[in-house]
């Protein structure tokens, strides 16, 4: 069965809108992610430390910019479907095509297949993130388990300035 | 950046066999788990939700988010590095599932050392095992160390294929 139709294919190559966050990095943001992520590493928790180590406040872990895209105040909130459909999985399928137009085909579940992260600077308390994500490749292949469509997409990842941050290359599986 | 950490290490202490030091968390509750998961706001129930996660999906238990097993590697790797290192790419694949109640460790093998424009390299293979012997997420990490006699790694780190890019345009 042919999954990546023409239509599909086309997509190869095509950069999504950059995606901005709706707020500068807070220093609460960077507490509880680095708390919930079990992170010690001290540049991220304690000013000081980070001052003696030529940061002028706390930074953000490396890979910490995948996570910065916050809903403004005001903007619908998807935990609402589970008042609409009390059996929702509760996965945002939208959310991980990285702002480029969803691939939609007859194969239901979703994988994260991996990562592949390339790390230019960290980011700092004030900075407003934005990324942008290009369709790389989009494949398929039938395994044991049956039909599984691939798809490559990366992320680039910049602050205000325009500074690289990270650059993301991540391997969805639709299967 | 000042060098603080005594012990810091340097590219020619490293060695191809060369084990980084393992890093353990757990075991995973499904208190870390829902902490992460309010954190990044994921809501997929299969990593808080123990019924829906087993009856629905036909799941062990809750998972392991994929999102934080990613930041794990990258402390093993860093913490290893040391202050003055700089964990310059890594790359990894999620295999097995790990569930809640799992001890996991991150772990680390050099697998490659060489030099660059003044800077260390090192290559390792690494992973995240899971009490049932599983490497849940093997991968690679590239990372960075600074000579002893050499200059510092630069902050931010160059884009290797930016360089290239501008290199190789007319």
């Amino acid at each position: 069965m042919t999954h990546v139709t023409d239509e599909v294919r086309s997509l190869i190559g095509l950069e999504g809108p950059v995606t901005t966050a709706a707020y500068p990095l807070g220093h609460d943001e960077v507490r509880r992610f680095v708390q919930a992520a079990m992170e010690e590493g001290v540049i991220h928790l304690d000013r000081e430390a980070a001052n003696r180590r030529g940061f002028k406040d706390v930074v953000a872990t490396p890979l910490f910019p995948v996570h910065y895209l916050r809903r403004p105040s005001g903007s619908p909130d998807p935990f609402e479907r589970f008042a609409e459909d009390p059996e929702w999985d509760g996965l945002e399928y939208e959310s991980a095509f990285g702002g480029l137009p969803p691939i939609r085909l007859s194969l239901r579940r979703i994988l994260n297949g991996g990562v592949r992260a390339e790390f230019f600077k960290l980011a700092e308390i004030g900075d407003v993130i934005s990324s942008q994500s290009t369709y790389l490749d989009i494949s398929e292949r039938t395994g044991s388990r049956g039909d599984m469509v691939l798809v490559e997409i990366e992320t680039s990842y910049t602050n205000q300035d325009g500074e690289l941050l990270m650059r993301v290359r991540n391997t969805i599986i639709m299967r | 950046m000042t060098i603080l950490t005594e012990n810091q290490r340097y590219f020619e202490d490293v060695r191809v066999g060369n084990e980084l030091t393992p890093l353990t968390r757990g075991p995973i509750t499904s208190s870390h788990l829902m902490r992460w998961s309010a954190a990044i706001e994921n809501w997929h129930r299969v990593h808080y939700d123990a019924p829906f996660a087993q009856e629905h999906e036909q799941l062990p238990d809750l998972l392991v988010n994929g999102t934080w097993k990613q930041h794990f590697l990258v402390q093993m790797v860093r913490r290893w590095l040391g202050d003055e290192g700089w964990l310059a790419s890594i790359d990894f694949s999620f295999r097995k599932m790990d569930r809640r109640g799992d001890l996991l460790t991150a772990t680390g093998l050099v697998t490659d050392v060489y030099t660059r424009d003044g800077l260390g390299f090192v290559a390792a293979d690494i992973g995240i095992w899971n009490p049932r012997e599983e490497n849940s997420t093997p991968g690679t990490a590239l990372g960075v160390l600074p000579l002893r006699a050499g200059s510092a790694v630069p902050y931010p780190f160059p884009d290797a294929d930016h360089a290239r890019t501008q290199a190789t345009s007319p």
